[in-house]
């Protein structure tokens, strides 16, 4: 368990360590990317608590989602049209209800290990 | 051995996932920061650049109208030297007028060329029983220098004695007195002025050289190159 933590450990450090300064309308694609990786991240996490889990669709999944989020919101701003506000939305919605079914699940297992 | 492995691969696989969402989370966040501590920098410069505009302006405002008020100076300045270029002027010309005036008074030693007069008295005549027909009397000196300052003599002087505006001569006996001063014959007249004038003022036919002849009296005209007069107040 303590590799993946390491991982985040380090990414964060690299991350607050790039100098690199990207234009202002950059930082949405990388918002967007962002969104998407946690939506998939809980997705996971819901996956694994309802033993669903596949490793292969959630890599796939999180890799896939934050490239198709990106190009999504770089498509939009060159169309003129605001299409990284559907995957906003999207990706809002479903983190929404991943993080519902991830408490209910929990809350299921506390009161039944509770009444146990 | 294999669950392990598969566990292993999970772990680096995860570890990658959580490693580019780190980075991510972390970049952004930066990023975000990044333009979040600009901005209150930038707003603060944005006042500082605008009251610095201000100031700015308020200082061409008063560059300009310290230039305007320059100009107006400067103006002034120039009206003032002309003024005062005039008034160097007029007091040339008045220094200029004094020295000539002061020459026509007699107050300063002057020089020039201009004519000599001499009257003697003429040879005694056992004929003439009356001596006073051939001496020189003042009214013949009169009629002398009268000619020579209506010809435009700037200076008359009897025997070196400069006359001026208010001079007096009295016949006194053989001798002249001129300002209590007294002169025998012969008198030299001499007189400043244009010498052609003056002589051919004297020379008129009927003038004042052919009077002085009829009455006895030795006149001699001599035009002169340069004659020199004292001041008046100057005692010999």
């Amino acid at each position: 368990m303590w590799l993946p933590l390491m991982g985040l450990i380090i990414g964060v450090i690299i991350g607050l360590l790039t100098d690199i300064r990207i234009p202002a309308e950059y930082s949405n694609y990388l918002s967007i990317a962002i969104l998407a990786a946690l939506d998939t991240l809980f997705g996971g996490i819901r996956a694994q608590l309802q033993n669903i889990y596949d490793e292969k669709v959630f890599v796939s999944g999180f890799f896939f989602n934050i490239l198709l989020a990106a190009s999504l919101a770089f498509l939009g701003v060159h169309l003129g049209v605001d299409l990284y506000l559907a995957a906003v939305f999207a990706f809002g919605v479903r983190l929404f209800q991943n993080i519902a079914v991830i408490r209910r699940i929990l809350l299921t297992k506390w009161t039944s290990s509770g009444e146990k | 051995m294999r669950l392990k492995k598969k566990v292993k691969t999970r772990g680096v696989v995860l570890a990658i996932v959580f490693l580019v969402l780190g980075f991510m989370v972390a970049y952004s966040f930066r990023v975000t920061q990044g333009e979040k501590s600009n901005q209150p920098i930038t707003d603060r410069q944005w006042e500082q650049n605008l009251r610095l505009r201000d100031e700015l302006n308020e200082q061409k405002e008063r560059n300009r109208d310290l230039q305007k008020e320059l100009n107006e100076k400067q103006e002034m300045v120039r009206d003032y030297e002309s003024q005062l270029a005039d008034e160097a002027q007029v007091y040339f010309n008045l220094a200029e007028d004094a020295e000539k005036y002061r020459m026509f008074l007699g107050k300063v030693k002057v020089k020039g060329e201009g004519v000599k007069v001499t009257l003697s008295d003429g040879e005694y005549n056992p004929d003439e029983p009356n001596i006073n027909n051939y001496l020189v009397h003042e009214h013949h000196v009169y009629k002398v220098i009268t000619e020579l300052y209506i010809s435009g003599a700037a200076a008359v002087a009897i025997n070196g004695h400069r006359l001026t505006h208010n001079s007096y001569i009295l016949c006194d006996g053989p001798v002249i007195t001129v300002d209590g001063q007294q002169y025998p014959a012969p008198f030299e007249i001499t007189a400043i002025g244009d010498p052609k004038v003056l002589s051919s003022a004297l020379n008129i036919t009927g003038g004042v050289k052919d009077q002085l002849v009829n009455d006895q009296i030795i006149f001699s005209l001599q035009e002169e190159n340069k004659i020199v007069m004292d001041p008046v107040n100057v005692k010999k």
